[in-house]
């Protein structure tokens, strides 16, 4: 008697926009279960959600420049995922990007003058690629495997972003690990005067279109998808697996090097202990939520953006707890699974 | 001395092929039985049946006098009979002794090590089998591994043994080593039926052969007396099919030239040894063998794919040994794998894209790194009309379409592009006859407006009827080629059943 | 160095390794059987969380241990389910595991537990046992015999996978199903119930892990208190190649770093405390780069198995 032949046949119909649609109603419907088994009313706190993430003009910015990043390093794990390469790195590559951001713009901040701020996300580019293409290399060239090599390279990003704040770069007598705040000349300009929406939005929806084109009207995007199909057709036509690994994972390393970078540069203006916590774990979410198809990780991002700040605001309004959000996205995930199945990563 | 085992009667068909039909099998104790035939001839089926993994659909199995009950490998197992398949079943990681224990399956929370290394160690010196309980298995040689799994069904208390094509794996010396052991369990009472295409090993162990060919029981013959032009006869004899229509034209000049490729495995055995022909443009040499014998590599070398050990190829004069799959394709040569779905085909990519898979990097296909759709869409739509493809358009996934259809999008990529070479290694698999028919209609034209084609292929009959010049690939040897005219069938039969080998003296 | 000094390190490190060890174990059960342990951070988490809940509302430690049982086996079952049923990626799964344990536990700890808000939980926590006799030994008794209950379990735990995988059916078994699975089908067991089960067992040992923090250490939950733990207790696996002493060596250098990172001032060290909290993963990642292809996953992990 086997598990599968007690379990029921597969409660997924329809297509694919519609399966995720369906895991994201169901894991709703048990959170709200969830909410009720703690006396509240799901609907009153959906509803508070939602005011809360678009209820004001304030609040839809602060949800904005929540996305971008999440689309940025969502989008470069929907392409490796694609080409069959499981880089869970993106939390160590954003550390690194904001990182190699903070230092140009801490350091050049006199000498470079105007250019200081394209040089800092141009650093937070290489920070965030390195990283990637040195777990890259360790996984091709001594056969690591590329989940290991990422989640081990997570934690040492980390910390040597701690090490900074606790060192070199921290601001002297500011009780909390950050760096002394950038100079104006770095600041990430905004998208509206006289707001906090920055550019990043733009950025990210732009990288979103343009991984779309590449995936789809390139040489290139042709075989990172050959390589994520089939491993014998891509020997037959030629196409060499160590060369398409390389290339997502910089790729991808870049995608979250520009969301380190327009983190620090963009919302803090300072690198601060912690600014990138889950947001690479939150990215392999979203693009797994997005099918791995670069065009949906732009709602997917912004789902779950707006659903944070919602629900900080509904906590703060009638005092249900904020950490029902991750239980949303996490059901959601875990449906959105279930409902692909099969291996999850080739969709 | 009354029967071991006794199959009257089996009949199995799957859809419109009959399988096996009304096979009779007669096996004693302390004998050894050859079951004979090329690819198709119906020996797996048949063995699959006593084993229990098929049930037939008429016939019935008598063992040590008793009915077998039909599809229960547990119950072909519990009465006594065991088989060493060509995948072996085991852990490589675990010792032989953990393998062992593992397929013994008894109740017990505890596992007895000491005792069943033991027993192992008994039966390998019984039996010559030269295993060692604490070896752990990936250590082993294939033919140590193949003897494990001997040990298993012994010790499962298997009195008839198959062994489904054990040969085909190992070296020279191995092959001997098994033949002894196979020698040492007839002795000791047990029965056993070898499977193979090999016509020196079964004369020199066996008592009695079987030979089938298409369903069939075509010859039956004691071993003393029986003669390898008998056996050959009786394995592939049949009258040759009524040629397609050809011009008789002279052969052109040589296209393709392969001069003592050698080529090893990843387990390190040679699989291609001293491979060599000559191909010249506008003809057919098809070579026919066994699968298994090293038909997958040459083409894969000849191709690019697999790296040759030593020899050298030649395309059109230039030496291309070291050359990439790509830059050969450039030269004018094309590749139809046998795997149609896994490689010549990404299933889940659309039929456009499935014929731009190996030149998506030219034109029309793309310009500077950008995919051109239009460009591509005028000669995709001219080469599907061109080759014939049934669909519904060429965005949709390839595999919506039917084997014949897939195929010949394959041929529209490889014929299409007019190759000066061709390399079709079993272009008709799993096709129906009117695609079938298809296939073979469209390389021959190619060959008739000047392609070199080398054709290879299992199928006896298709080897036959397309060949202008026909030879035989066994163990990674090419020998016998001869033009059309010329065939022996009988020692077509003999070369592919591996007569030149030097497989166990008498 | 000061002996008192040593012997307060070596302490520390055994503290800090036995949450790790228990997982590590539970991760070896479910690797070796064929599903990759990203899961084990929710499974530790659910466990310190039902384990704190589970004392606090029955007033009862041994209704806590049970209940971190259930927790962290609810974790596995999720995994389980998932990953057998739907054939969903191991890998990603276990992230998703992770993030819904992270949620869950929050919000419930608020809204079931607490009215609104973090209730104050204060669990009495569990006490060392000293060993009659054994814990006498001058320094080997302090170390290993005066450990609380769980800790004990810790190294049982050791003593009891290895026995199980040697020498039992059950582990031949469950080896083999992560190794082959084909192998095992032909003996007549499905490995993907094997599978499943390994998934169950593995979790009721994160789930104790979680306990050591909350019941044992700590003595109240707080979110996400895990940390990581359960990431370092895969990399202790795999640098421990999937064998309990092999992890338990890994475990314990997991242990030392972080002690020895707590007590740099004290020992003078001229290295930053990050610096030394990078340690165990440069040394995980340096093991598995010198493995190389050779390291010995076990072959057929988060790879479907399909009978046909």
């Amino acid at each position: 008697m086997t598990v599968a032949a007690i379990m029921p046949r597969s409660p997924w119909r329809g297509g694919l926009a519609w399966r995720v649609i369906q895991s994201v109603v169901w894991s709703l419907v048990i959170t709200g279960i969830l909410i009720l088994m703690a006396g509240k009313n799901p609907l009153v706190a959906y509803q508070h959600i939602v005011l809360g993430a678009f209820g004001s003009w304030d609040r839809v910015i602060v949800g904005l420049n929540k996305a971008a990043p999440y689309m940025l390093a969502g989008v470069g794990v929907a392409l490796c995922f694609r080409g069959n390469v499981a880089n869970m790195g993106s939390e160590g590559q954003i550390a690194m990007g904001g990182l190699a951001a903070s230092i140009v713009a801490l350091i050049g901040a006199g000498a470079l003058g105007a250019l200081v701020l394209p040089a800092a996300i141009v650093a937070g580019i290489f920070g965030g690629a390195a990283w990637a293409a040195i777990a890259a290399a360790i996984n091709l060239w001594r056969g690591v495997h590329e989940v290991l090599v990422t989640l081990m390279m997570n934690f040492i990003a980390w910390l040597i972003v701690a090490e900074f704040l606790h060192g070199p770069l921290g601001e002297m007598d500011a009780g909390f690990p950050q760096t002394p705040m950038f100079d104006n000349a770095a600041w990430l300009p905004k998208l509206v005067a006289r707001t906090d929406l920055h550019i990043g939005i733009v950025l990210a929806v732009l990288a979103a279109i343009a991984a779309h084109g590449v995936l789809w009207h390139t040489v290139i995007g042709f075989r990172w998808r050959l390589a994520g199909a089939s491993d014998r057709a891509s020997h037959y036509a030629g196409v060499s697996r160590a060369r398409s690994v390389l290339g997502l994972m910089i790729t991808s390393g870049v995608l979250s090097g520009i969301a380190g970078s327009i983190e620090v540069l963009g919302v803090h203006y300072r690198l601060i202990e912690g600014f990138s916590l889950g947001f690479g774990f939150n990215a392999i979410a979203i693009a797994l939520l997005a099918t791995l198809k670069p065009l949906w990780v732009i709602p997917a991002a912004l789902f779950f953006a707006f659903l944070e700040t919602g629900a900080l605001s509904m906590q703060r309004q009638i005092g249900i707890p904020s950490s029902l959000v991750l239980v949303i996205q996490g059901l959601s995930l875990i449906f959105v699974l279930c409902a692909v199945g099969r291996g999850g990563r080739k969709v | 001395m009354t029967a071991l085992l006794e199959m009257r009667g089996i009949s199995k068909a799957y859809g419109s092929v009959q399988a096996n039909a009304g096979i009779d099998l007669t096996v004693t104790a302390g004998s050894i039985i050859g079951l004979l035939g090329e690819n198709g001839s119906g020996k797996s089926t048949l063995m699959k049946i006593l084993f229990g993994m098929l049930r037939p659909d008429q016939g019935a199995i008598i063992f040590k006098d008793a009915e077998l009950a039909p599809g229960s490998p547990r119950e072909s197992l519990r009465a006594g009979i065991g088989m060493i398949h060509q995948h072996f079943t085991l852990v490589n990681a675990m010792t032989v002794a953990d393998n062992v224990m593992l397929a013994l399956g008894d109740a017990g929370f505890w596992l007895d090590r000491n005792g069943v290394a033991e027993r192992i160690t008994q039966l390998s010196r019984s039996y010559g089998l030269g295993l060692d309980p604490d070896t752990v298995v990936e250590n082993l040689p294939l033919g140590a591994r193949q003897r494990v799994e001997i040990v298993k069904a012994l010790m499962r208390g298997a009195d008839l043994l198959v062994l489904d094509e054990p040969t085909s794996i190992l070296s020279p010396p191995e092959i001997e080593g098994l033949i002894g052991v196979m020698r040492k369990l007839k002795a000791d009472g047990r029965a056993i039926i070898f499977i193979t295409h090999k016509l020196g090993e079964v004369l020199s162990v066996c008592d009695e052969v079987v030979v089938l060919r298409d369903g069939k029981v075509s010859g039956r013959t004691p071993v003393a007396g029986a003669t390898r032009q008998g056996l050959a006869h009786m394995m592939v004899g049949r009258t040759l099919a009524e040629p397609p229509q050809r011009a008789s034209r002279a052969p052109g000049p040589e296209r393709l030239v392969a001069r003592n490729l050698s080529a090893r495995d990843s387990a390190g055995l040679a699989r291609l040894q001293d491979a060599s022909f000559s191909l010249r443009g506008g003809e057919v040499l098809a070579l026919a063998g066994i699968d298994g014998n090293g038909q997958q590599e040459l083409c894969d070398t000849l191709a690019g794919l697999f790296p040759a050990l030593a020899g050298t190829i030649l395309l059109d004069g230039t030496d291309v040994t070291g050359w990439s799959s790509k830059t050969r394709l450039t030269a004018g040569l094309a590749y139809i794998p046998a795997d149609r779905s896994g490689t010549s085909l990404v299933q889940s990519m659309s039929i456009a894209d499935n014929l731009a898979l190996r030149d998506v990097a030219q034109e029309p296909f793309s310009r500077f790194g950008w995919l051109d759709a239009a460009g591509a869409r005028t000669l995709v739509e001219q080469r599907t009309r061109q080759f014939g493809v049934r669909m519904a358009g060429s965005d949709a996934a390839i595999g919506t379409l039917s084997g014949g259809n897939q195929q010949k999008v394959v041929l529209a990529r490889e014929i299409g592009r007019e190759p000066g070479v061709l390399i079709a290694f079993q272009p008709t698999w799993g096709l129906d006859p009117g695609a079938t028919r298809f296939v073979v209609d469209t390389i021959l034209a190619l060959r008739d407006r000047g392609g070199a084609v080398l054709y290879i292929s299992s199928e006896l009959d298709e080897v036959l009827s397309v060949g202008d010049r026909i030879g035989v690939i066994c163990e990674g040897r090419i020998a016998g080629i001869t033009d059309r005219a010329d065939v022996d069938i009988v020692r077509l039969g003999l070369l592919m059943a591996g007569a030149q080998s030097q497989a166990a003296a008498a | 160095m000061d002996a008192a000094l040593t012997i307060d390190f070596l302490s520390a490190t055994v503290r800090i390794a036995t949450p790790i060890l228990l997982a590590a174990m539970g991760g070896i059960l479910i690797e070796r059987a064929g599903t990759f342990a990203v899961g084990l951070e929710g499974m530790m988490l659910s466990g310190a969380f039902f384990g704190v809940v589970g004392a606090y509302l029955s007033g009862s430690i041994v209704m806590g241990l049970l209940a971190a049982c259930f927790g962290g086996m609810l974790f596995g079952a999720i995994v389980a389910v998932a990953t057998t049923r739907f054939d969903t990626e191991h890998m990603v799964t276990g992230l998703a595991a992770n993030l819904l344990a992270l949620g869950f536990t929050s919000f419930a700890l608020r809204t079931i537990v607490g009215r609104g808000q973090a209730p104050v939980i204060h669990i009495p926590l569990l006490q060392p046992l000293p060993i009659p006799f054994l814990a006498d030994i001058p320094v080997i008794g302090t170390l290993l015999f005066r450990q609380p209950p769980l800790t004990y379990l810790a190294f049982v735990a050791v003593a009891a996978i290895a026995v199980f995988l040697r020498r039992t059916r059950g582990g031949l078994l469950l080896t083999a199903s992560g190794e082959n699975p084909l192998a095992v089908f032909a003996a007549g067991t499905d490995p993907i119930r094997t599978r499943f089960v390994a998934l169950l067992g593995g979790g009721v040992l994160a789930g104790l892990a979680g306990a050591v923090l909350s019941l044992q250490q700590i003595g109240t939950f707080t979110d996400g208190m895990t940390g990581g733990r359960g990431y370092m207790a895969l990399a202790a696996v795999i640098v421990g190649r999937w064998l309990p002493l092999g992890t338990l060596a890994g475990c314990l250098m997991f242990g030392a770093t972080e002690a020895l990172q707590l007590r740099v001032q004290a020992f003078n060290l001229p290295v930053s405390s990050y610096v030394i909290q990078m340690v165990p993963y440069l040394a995980a990642l340096l093991v598995l780069a010198s493995l190389g292809r050779t390291a010995r996953m076990p072959a057929a992990i988060g790879q479907p198995f399909r009978r046909d």
